[in-house]
């Protein structure tokens, strides 16, 4: 999870780092502990670090984590030579090591050579089969290679044996939802919601799932409505009130809620109360935000009232 | 930060004192033969005060307190994590042209 305060920090140090001033080193670190996808920036940085022998020599150990983080960047940026390099060098210091294993593997992918890549982490797998990276690796090229449905199976074969690890249920959850298979996203969400529960964007992303399954199932489609409704309301908790696409989802899953149960009778009445919070919620914030479009939430907001 | 500290070692050596006062008075009293009450006016007053002291050093030495509000803005969860197990390098990135300056030096 990257908070504000520790994402205003890294756009600081990178601005710092752009303009000349020192503290690459510990951008990097930044770079490295927030999971940050910046390999370009990073990419420029590290080599510039590691080609100075006076600052590489100051890292002493850290050498290697750096060389790894580069390779990495290196990849990312399409620069194929100075992965390899990298490689070459930490094989050369750490032979026969499954982590620089792992990066070669990492160097096919990113060339484009599935077949040696899948062969390659065959071998890696036979001296450690339980190793949790190369089997990630592997749903990972199923899923470069655009074969969605394979990635979903070894997904799952994998989570039968590593139930715990949150990053392959969101991935899980992020492929059936690209697959438009609503009900299995929303089962992967539960997971995480199990395990993290105060993350807003697991409650925000299984409101969604939950909502968008009305579209493909008119069957029960009010419970699933009910459903995002509670868990937009859930978001709206756990992040005081402040997350406007919660905001709007709770008006647009009322009115619909309202539109279906037109029809029978009207017992439950409670939700009016919270779409109306909601509505002035959405126009205080845009008041204070985007004070000119606020005209147009108004209008909308009426319209929506008046047609349902 | 620095005050923080002098104050706090200050009530510290105010309650040691205030202790070792103690004592003696103690031992003075039983030269007299009198009862042990309670300590002396101004040992009382130097206690509450070295009390003060430490207390208001324990809140100002430390560095700022980090917020545990987890809607408080600075605690405000911007964005996921970019899940690099998972990354996949056959992005659009391919088409950018080739920065060939890029190399490491050995």
């Amino acid at each position: 999870m990257v908070r504000a305060e520790e994402a205003a920090r890294l756009d600081r140090l990178e601005s710092q780092v752009e303009n000349g001033g020192g503290g690459a080193w510990e951008y990097l670190c930044l770079v490295r502990k927030l999971k940050a996808r910046r390999s370009d920036k990073v990419l420029k940085h590290g080599l510039s670090i590691l080609n100075d022998p006076k600052a590489r020599s100051k890292l002493g150990g850290e050498e290697w984590t750096l060389y790894e983080q580069v390779a990495f960047a290196a990849m990312d940026c399409q620069q194929h030579d100075v992965a390899k390099d990298c490689i070459a060098i930490l094989s050369k210091e750490f032979p026969g090591s499954t982590r620089v294993g792992r990066l070669e593997g990492l160097l096919l992918e990113a060339k484009g050579a599935w077949a040696e890549a899948e062969k390659a982490y065959e071998r890696l797998l036979e001296d450690n089969p339980l190793d949790q990276l190369i089997h990630k690796r592997k749903v990972a090229i199923a899923k470069a290679q655009g074969d969605l449905s394979a990635a979903v199976n070894l997904l799952n074969k994998y989570l039968e044996i590593f139930m715990a690890d949150h990053d392959a249920w969101r991935e899980l959850a992020e492929i059936y939802m690209s697959l438009q298979m609503y009900k299995q996203a929303a089962f992967c969400y539960e997971e995480l919601i199990l395990s993290q529960p105060t993350v807003p964007p697991y409650h925000l992303a299984y409101a969604e799932a939950s909502g968008l399954l009305l579209v493909l199932y008119t069957i029960g489609g009010l419970e699933n409505l009910q459903t995002a409704k509670k868990y937009y309301a859930s978001t709206i908790t756990l992040t005081g009130g402040k997350n406007t696409r919660a905001l709007y989802g709770v008006c647009l899953c009322s009115i619909a809620i309202n539109q279906l149960t037109k029809g029978r009778n009207k017992e439950e009445k409670e939700g009016s109360n919270l779409q109306s919070l909601a509505a002035e919620a959405l126009q205080r914030d845009y008041r204070e935000r985007a004070p000119k479009k606020l005209p147009l939430v108004i209008s909308m907001l009426k319209n929506m009232k008046l047609n349902s | 930060m620095r005050i923080g500290f002098m104050v706090g070692i200050l009530g510290g050596i105010l309650l040691a004192h205030a202790g070792y006062a103690t004592i003696q008075y103690r031992g003075m009293l039983k030269i007299v033969e009198e009862e042990f009450s309670r300590p002396p006016m101004n040992v009382v007053v130097e206690l509450l005060l070295g009390l003060a002291f430490c207390i208001w050093a324990a809140l100002a030495a430390p560095a700022k307190f980090r917020s545990i509000h987890p809607d408080s803005e600075e605690n405000r969860i911007v964005s996921l994590p970019a899940n690099l197990d998972f990354m996949i390098f056959n992005h659009r990135g391919k088409v950018f042209p080739c920065n060939a300056e890029y190399k490491l030096k050995k």
